[in-house]
Parts: C-alpha cells; structure tokens; sequence
C-alpha cells in the first residue's frame, strides 16, 4: 500500500517535471521536491511542492501547490476560468497566489490540474470560530470587509473577465437560481417539494442588483490563508462568476463558517458599504441570505448523487444529503411572515 | 433473532472502529474517510429503527393534508379555466382514493418510501402548476399555499430527527 504510494508520488513528480519544462522551454535541469499532498477539496486535490531549475544562468526555486480536479465531488466545474480569473486579479490588491501555468485536458497531468504560487498562512477556520481566537478572529474579519470591498470594485471588464457569463443588474438573481435550480433538477433522488417550494420563493422574489461585480462565490472563513489577522490569500474561485456583490457578503456568514461572533452581519455591510461605496439593501441582504441556503442545499445534493452513482468514491461525500435538512428549515424560519399565504 | 438489533449492532461497529481502528490511522486522506465512514455509521444506527414509522406518520399527514386541500383546489379548478390544474386535481383525487396502507397491516419501509415519493411528487406538482400563474389570486389559492407552506415546514420537522438525530449522552 505504501509503496504504491510512494510510487504514485515518483509518477506526478516525473509528470510536473516534463509539464514544467513544457511551459518554460528555456528552463535546465527542472527539479521537484516536497512533493506532498495537501488537504483533499471535495471537487480539487491539492498538492505542494517546490520547483528549481536553471534559466539563462541563474537558478530558480518556487514553491507551489498544484490544483487537480478530483474525480466527480459536489460540483463539477471547469477549471480554465477559475486559472483566468486568478491569474486577472493578481496585482489588483485582491490577495491571491500568483497563478503559473495549467494543464487544461489533463493532457500531462493525469487530470486537468493548475499550478500557482504557494502562499504562506494556514485556512484553519475552526480555530477563528473558537472563543479564545476572538482577538484574532476580529482582524481577520476586519480584513475580510477590506478583501470584499477591494474584490468587488476591481474593474473586471478592464481586467479581461467578461468571457465569464454576462449578466445585468436586472437578470443577477435569475441567472443564479437558474443555475442552482438546474443543477437541482439533474441531480436530486426524489421530488423534494421543500426544494421546489423554496425555488420559486425566490423566482418570485428576485432584488435587481446595485451593480454587478466579480463574485467568488465560495466566500468564507475556510477559503483564505491567514496569518495572525490578516489574508494572504483568498483560495477555491470554482464558483467565481459575475453577479450580485451581496451574495458574497451573506454566503460569508451562513452558520457554518460565520464569524459573527465577533463581528455582526449588520456591521460588516456598514463597513463594506464605506469602503466600497457599495449598497447592502435588506431586499438584497434577505434574498441572497434565503438563495445561499439553497446553493448550499444543492451543492450537498450534487455530492450525494455523485457518490450514489459511482462518480467518486469518497465517502465524505456519501451522506451530504441528509445536512440538507437543516438549512431547509434555515430557509423556511427566514421567510417573511407577511409572505405567509402567497407563494409556496 | 431480535438481539443485536440492526441499531445496537452498527452502535458496536462505529465504536469500535473509533476507538481501536481510528487511533491507528495517520492523519491524511484515509483517517478522513474513516471519520466519514463512522459518522455514518453512528446516524444510520441511531434512525435505523425510526425509519418506518417516520415515513408512515409522513404519509399519514400528507395524505391528510392533501384531503383536506383537495376541496378547496376543486374550487380554484372551477374557478379558472387552466388544464394543467385539472389535471393535477385529477391525479390528486386518483392518488388519495387508493389505499393508504395497501400492503396490508405492516407495510414495508419500501413500501412506505415508495408511497411517499409519490405523495411528494403530487405536492411538486402542484406547487409547480400553482406558480405558472402567480398572477390568479385568490381566497382559495392563497389557503393551498398557507396549507402546503405548512405542511412542508411539519415534513422538515420530522425529516431532521432523521438526517440529524440528538446523540443520547
């Protein structure tokens, strides 16, 4: 077993060599050491090592972690736009490792897998929700306002990002449910009424957006590197997509992973709307926090279904459904009272 | 056989598993999936035997509900001139006219999921016909949607004591 390992390890070692050589022709003597598996993601397997070699003379040494797209997971997204969109907002104040070179088709990888920048700091999220990480907690979240508002006035058309899906102040929230709702209907094991109830709740229920902006999608504790209070980087743009800059702000504070412990929702929009000069309307706020339930509840549904049928083998995913009752109720229990009676 | 029970059974094995075989397992990819693999066992083994009547008292209120529902959505079928409504309402009284039990007095949990995704199905469908055209309000429409709003928020309630059920101390 360990040996098979072992081998394993030789085989990518061999494999980002001649890649790396690939993409830096003029590169001698490539080299990889420390290959070791980082934590596995549900939908990318993470690898760190350094890369050395000599160019023109002078010796190169970089660290780097590899992203490689898992075999099927909770969601199955390409990886070229999430490469593009890393690679665009590097130098715009947006914290972000440095993207270096991707392997789109698998082609010498195995599976389609990027390289980027390894980035000190760790992602340690459950430490930040504990009480004696309060202080520290606090910076992180002050800083996390700084990363949102910088994310969400980056100019992103200036910047190359309009090959991501178009969209209008007008159509935001559709487009969004559209995706989730189709997603939903591919991939649900029985009719789900709650689902379907909550689903046009919200097509019946859309806030036209303030103004449409690069949104990551997946923005939360959990998804940056930190070190002491303050982001190195912001990590898994696999949802990244133009739309509403509100969804990020309420996904970051579902119960899960919400660091409203140490500073409130209500505060963190004050904040952001100072800095960004972006406005966090209630409408808004309210949709996005009630749609986030169900991205969530869908992107569960996607893993179990993934399992079921054989996709993946990894049992974490296995049992994803059954989380989804609890942000149903979630959902349910946000309603407005006065929508009582309209709208199932 | 009664003892073990199915329950006690898979108790023992989630046990085991974290106290003899975890503790052997180096932090990494595998020790993951074996923490996964136990916290199913351990839910599996705490709803195994709540699964039947939960689906049954699931069916019961459904059925139920949709009895009483029944009436007042003959009258919005009246009330508009909207096929896909009949058709629902048609299948709605054809599906509640079949026996509730009809696998004689202990029906099995198959039988009971089976009958309960059809019972799901039929509120789907509604629910989805009833959107088509929000526009048509009515006295009668807004009570199917207090009702089914309602009945999904009990549905929630009964499911989570099986997707996350309270570990005894």
């Amino acid at each position: 077993m360990r040996e098979a390992a072992h081998d394993a390890v030789r085989i990518l070692s061999e494999r980002l060599c001649d890649f790396i050589q690939a993409q830096v022709p003029e590169a001698q003597g490539v080299e990889i050491g420390n290959l070791s598996p980082l934590t596995a993601g549900n939908t990318r397997n993470a690898w760190s090592f350094d890369a050395s070699w000599t160019e023109r003379g002078s010796t190169h040494t970089v660290g780097c972690v590899m992203l490689r797209k898992a075999e099927a997971g909770q969601l199955e997204t390409p990886l070229v736009p999430e490469f593009e969109v890393i690679r665009a907002l590097w130098g715009t104040g947006v914290p972000i490792p440095r993207a270096y070179w991707i392997d789109p088709e698998g082609k010498w990888l195995e599976r389609p897998a990027f390289i980027m920048e390894r980035v000190a700091g760790t992602s340690d999220f459950p430490t930040l929700l504990k009480p004696e990480s309060a202080e520290t907690s606090r910076g992180v979240a002050e800083h996390l306002v700084e990363v949102a508002a910088r994310l969400h006035t980056v100019d992103w058309r200036a910047l190359g990002l309009d090959f991501l899906p178009a969209t209008s102040a007008a159509t935001a929230a559709a487009l969004q449910i559209e995706y989730w709702e189709s997603l939903f209907r591919k991939h649900r094991m029985e009719p789900h009424p709650a689902i379907v109830g909550a689903f046009i709740w919200l097509k019946e229920h859309q806030p036209v957006a303030d103004r449409i902006t690069v949104v990551h999608g997946d923005f939360r504790y959990g998804n940056l590197l930190y070190e002491g209070k303050r982001i190195n980087a912001l990590l898994d743009w696999e949802m990244v997509h133009l739309g509403d800059p509100v969804e990020d702000l309420t996904w970051a504070y579902r119960a899960l992973w919400s660091p409203a412990g140490v500073m409130s929702l209500e505060e963190f929009a004050e904040r952001y709307t100072k800095l960004s000069g972006i406005p966090v309307r209630p409408e808004n706020l309210l949709f996005y926090r009630l749609f986030n339930e169900m991205k969530h509840t869908v992107i569960s549904l996607t893993g179990s279904k993934s399992f079921h049928d054989g996709r993946t083998r990894n049992i974490v995913l296995a049992d994803r459904a059954s989380t989804v009752t609890s942000y149903l109720i979630q959902f349910f229990d946000w309603l407005p009272q006065q929508d009582l009676g309209k709208a199932s | 056989m009664i003892k073990p029970t199915v329950s006690e059974l898979l108790s023992g094995v989630a046990i085991s598993l974290r106290e003899r075989v975890l503790p052997e397992i180096p932090a990494g990819t595998t020790r993951r999936q074996i923490q996964a693999a136990i916290g199913i066992i351990r839910r599996v083994a705490l709803v195994w035997d709540k699964t039947g009547p939960y689906l049954y008292a699931d069916n019961q209120d459904l059925e139920e509900t949709l009895r009483w529902m029944l009436p007042v959505l003959e009258g919005v079928v009246a009330d508009e001139d909207n096929a896909r409504l009949v058709a629902v309402s048609t299948k709605l009284r054809t599906t509640l006219d079949r026996s509730t039990q009809p696998a004689g007095p202990y029906p099995s949990p198959e039988a009971l999921g089976a009958r309960n995704i059809e019972l799901q199905g039929l509120i789907t469908e509604l629910q989805e016909v009833l959107h088509e055209n929000p526009a048509a309000q009515s006295a009668s429409r807004t009570e199917i949607n207090s009702m089914l709003r309602a009945l999904l928020r009990r549905m929630l309630t009964r499911e989570l004591e099986i997707n996350s059920p309270a570990v005894k101390p």
